[in-house]
C-alpha cells in the first residue's frame, strides 16, 4: 500500500484537528484530580463574578429607584426678584404632568406661609400629601399620615414645631396669617431630620386661602429617576417647557447618588478582580503540580519531533477548556447566587442577564490561561534529560 | 555513494569530563550497527547527538547529507521528526493514550494522522488485538513493540534504539530481536545501543566505546541466521 509522503513543520498537509481534540480529551481525562481542583477554583470565581455582575446591573436600577424616595433632586421655582419671595402659578403642575415623562417619580408643589399659632411664629407649608408621601417615604410619622385629599382640616406637624407648640396626634392647632384664621387637627408628627421638622404641612388649597394667594405656589420639588446624565436630560426638557421658571437639579443629592453608585461599582470591580486573582492562584497551584507530572510526556513529545508551540497549544487549549467550562457552570451558579443576594441585600429580584455570560466566560478563560503560566516551563524541558530519567 | 551517517572527530564534554573523545565512524544505509561498551563509555551521549537530542562540543555529524552539529533547537526538532525513529529502554509511551494513539502521536507531530496506517503498523508488530489498550494494560514486550511501530510510522532514515531489550524478559527480548532482524532485512538502518552480546552479534558491525573513545569496530563472526 503506498504511503503518503509527509513533511515536518511547514507541511503541506494540515495536521488533523481531530487528533488535537483527541489528545486534548485524553489530557483532560488523565489529570482529572488536579484539573478538578483547578475547575473548582475557576467555577467558584466565575460564580462570584457572575453574581456580582448580575447584581450590579439590577441593583443599580433598584438603588436609583430607591434614591428617589429620599427626597427631591430637582427644584422648580420662579426666579428670585431680590425682594419678597416670588410666586409661581399653580398651573405649573399641569404643565409638568403634560410632559408625560416617566422619569418624574413625584412632583410636589409647596406654598410657604408665615403664620402664627398664638404668639408663636411657624411656617405653614401647603402641599399635595399624596406626592409628599411618594417623595419622602422615609419620613418617620407618629400618628397617621394625612390620608384623605379632601379633608382640609388635617395637618402634619414637624417634630420641632410640635414641641414648640405643644402638639400631639389628635390635638387641634389654630393658625393665623394676616386677618385669616384656620383650625386643623394634627394627624401625625413627622421627623424628617431637616428643615421640615420646624414646619406644619397642610393641603395646598388651605394654605393658599390662609395667605390669600389662590392659585400660587412657592416652588415645586421633583423626584427624577435615572443617572446624572438622564436627570440632566429631564431638567433640560423641563426648562424648555416651563419658560419663566428656574429648573435646578439639586447638585448635592445628584452628586451623592452618583458617588454611592460609583463606590458600589468600584467595590464590585475590585471584588471581581480580587476573585479572579484568587481563582488564578488556585489554578496556578494545580498547574504547577501538573507541569511537574507532565515533564516526562513533554520530553517524549519533543523527542518525537513535536514543536514546542504545538505542544504548548495543547496545554493552553486544556486551560482554555477549563476556563470555558468553569465560566459556564459559574455563570449559572452565579445567577442563583445573584437572586439570593438581590433578595437579601437589595430587596430586589435579580434576573440573570445574557450579557453577563460572555463576560464571565471571557474573564474565567483569562484567569485559567494566567493560571496555566507554569506550563510554559515545559517548553524548556530538555528531552534527553527527561528520557534519561533526570 | 556517501554513507548515510558520517561521524567525524565527535566530541562531547560535560565540564572537564569528556564523554566522547574524537569518535569517528560511518554507517551505510541499510546497515545494523551495535554501539557497545561499559557504563560511562559515552554510548548515551553518542545516541543523543545522533538523535538530535543534544549538541556535540566538537567534530561533526552528517546524516543523509545534513550536518546536524550546529542546528538550532527548531531545526533539530524538525530533524528528529523527519529522519529519526526512537526506541527507548523505558518504552516511553504516553500513558493516557492508547497503543494506536501513541503511534498516531508521531504522525501528528510529523504532519497528518492516519489511524488505519497506525493500526497496520501495530498489526505488523503483532499487536492487532491491542490497538485500544493503554500502556498500563500492555506487557513490557508489547509496550516496546508499540514503541517500534511508533518509531517506524514516519519512515525514518535512521532507527535509534537505546537498550531496547534492557527491561524485557527473555521471551519478550526474543520477540523484539526478531522484529529488529525483520526491520534490518527490510532495509532499515538501525543503530542499537546495547550491553547484550546477543544483539551485538546480530549487528553488521559493533562499535565499541571505552572512556569516550572508539576502542574498536568489530564485525561479528557468528552467523546471523
Amino acid at each position: 500500500m503506498p504511503i503518503p509522503l509527509r513533511f515536518c513543520g511547514e507541511s503541506e498537509f494540515v495536521p488533523t484537528r481531530s487528533m488535537f481534540l483527541r489528545i486534548l480529551w485524553k489530557l483532560l481525562g488523565a489529570s482529572r484530580g488536579r484539573l478538578a481542583v483547578a475547575l473548582i477554583a475557576l467555577t467558584s470565581g466565575a460564580a462570584v463574578c457572575s453574581a456580582l455582575l448580575n447584581v450590579n446591573l439590577d441593583a443599580e436600577k433598584k438603588l436609583t429607584q430607591e434614591f428617589r424616595t429620599f427626597g427631591a433632586n430637582v427644584v422648580i421655582a420662579p426666579p428670585s426678584t431680590g425682594g419678597d419671595a416670588a410666586l409661581a402659578d399653580a398651573s405649573v403642575m399641569d404643565r409638568i404632568a403634560a410632559l408625560h415623562n416617566s422619569r418624574i417619580i413625584a412632583a410636589t408643589p409647596y406654598l410657604y406661609v408665615a403664620a402664627n399659632s398664638g404668639k408663636q411664629p411657624v411656617i405653614l407649608a401647603g402641599t399635595w400629601f399624596d406626592q409628599l408621601a411618594k417623595m419622602n417615604s422615609w419620613w418617620k410619622v407618629e400618628g397617621v399620615w394625612v390620608s384623605s385629599g379632601d379633608d382640609q382640616a388635617e395637618c402634619l406637624a414637624g417634630v420641632a414645631a410640635a414641641r414648640q407648640l405643644g402638639l400631639a396626634p389628635g390635638s387641634r392647632v389654630e393658625l393665623r396669617s394676616g386677618d385669616q384664621n384656620i383650625s386643623m387637627t394634627v394627624a401625625g408628627i413627622v421627623t424628617t431630620g431637616g428643615a421640615e421638622d420646624s414646619q406644619i404641612f397642610t393641603r395646598l388649597e388651605l394654605a393658599q386661602r390662609l395667605a390669600g394667594l389662590s392659585g400660587k405656589v412657592s416652588l415645586v420639588q421633583l423626584s427624577v429617576s435615572g443617572t446624572a446624565p438622564e436627570i440632566e436630560a429631564v431638567t433640560s426638557q423641563l426648562a424648555g417647557a416651563l419658560t419663566g421658571l428656574e429648573v435646578r437639579p439639586v447638585r448635592q443629592i445628584a452628586a451623592a447618588e452618583g458617588s454611592i453608585l460609583g463606590r458600589i461599582r468600584g467595590l464590585i470591580f475590585w471584588t471581581i478582580a480580587l476573585i479572579l486573582v484568587l481563582s488564578m492562584l488556585g489554578v496556578l497551584a494545580s498547574m504547577a503540580a501538573l507541569a511537574m507530572e507532565r515533564s516526562r510526556d513533554v520530553g517524549l513529545m519533543k523527542a518525537l519531533g513535536g514543536p514546542v508551540s504545538r505542544i504548548m497549544r495543547l496545554f493552553l487549549a486544556e486551560a482554555g477548556a477549563l476556563g470555558v467550562l468553569g465560566g459556564t457552570i459559574g455563570f449559572f451558579a452565579g445567577a442563583l447566587l445573584a437572586r439570593w443576594i438581590g433578595g437579601r441585600v437589595f430587596g430586589v429580584e435579580v434576573s440573570p442577564r445574557l450579557i453577563v455570560f460572555p463576560v464571565t466566560v471571557a474573564l474565567t478563560v483569562l484567569a485559567a490561561l494566567g493560571g496555566a503560566l507554569p506550563l510554559r516551563l515545559l517548553g524548556r524541558v530538555r528531552p534527553a534529560e527527561i528520557l534519561r530519567g533526570e | 555513494m556517501a554513507p548515510l551517517v558520517q561521524v567525524e572527530n565527535l566530541e562531547k564534554r560535560f565540564g572537564e569530563v569528556r564523554a566522547l573523545d574524537r569518535v569517528s565512524f560511518d554507517i551505510e544505509a541499510g546497515e545494523w550497527i551495535a554501539i557497545m561498551g561499559p557504563s560511562g563509555s559515552g554510548k548515551t551521549s553518542l545516541i543523543n547527538i545522533l538523535g538530535g537530542l543534544d549538541h556535540p562540543t566538537g567534530g561533526r555529524v552528517v546524516v543523509n547529507g545534513q550536518d546536524i552539529s550546529n542546528l538550532s533547537e527548531r531545526e533539530l526538532t524538525r530533524y528528529r521528526c523527519e529522519k529519526i525513529g526512537f526506541v527507548f529502554q523505558q518504552f516511553h509511551l504516553v500513558p493516557y493514550l492508547t497503543a494506536v494513539e501513541n503511534v498516531m502521536l508521531a504522525q501528528y507531530f510529523h504532519s497528518i494522522t492516519d489511524e488505519k496506517e497506525a493500526a497496520d503498523a501495530l498489526r505488523r508488530v503483532g499487536l492487532g488485538d491491542r490497538l485500544d489498550h493503554v500502556p498500563a494494560q500492555l506487557s513490557g514486550g508489547e509496550q516496546q513493540r508499540v514503541a517500534i511501530a511508533r518509531a517506524l510510522i514516519n519512515h525514518p532514515k535512521l532507527i535509534l534504539a537505546d537498550e531496547p531489550t534492557g527491561n524485557l524478559d527473555e521471551a519478550n527480548e526474543a520477540v523484539i530481536l526478531e522484529l529488529l532482524r525483520e526491520l534490518h532485512a527490510a532495509g532499515h538502518t538501525i543503530l542499537v545501543v546495547t550491553h547484550s552480546q546477543a544483539i551485538g552479534n546480530l549487528a553488521d558491525r559493533r562499535v565499541e566505546l571505552e572512556h569516550g573513545r572508539l576502542a574498536r569496530i568489530h564485525v561479528p563472526s557468528v552467523a546471523k541466521d
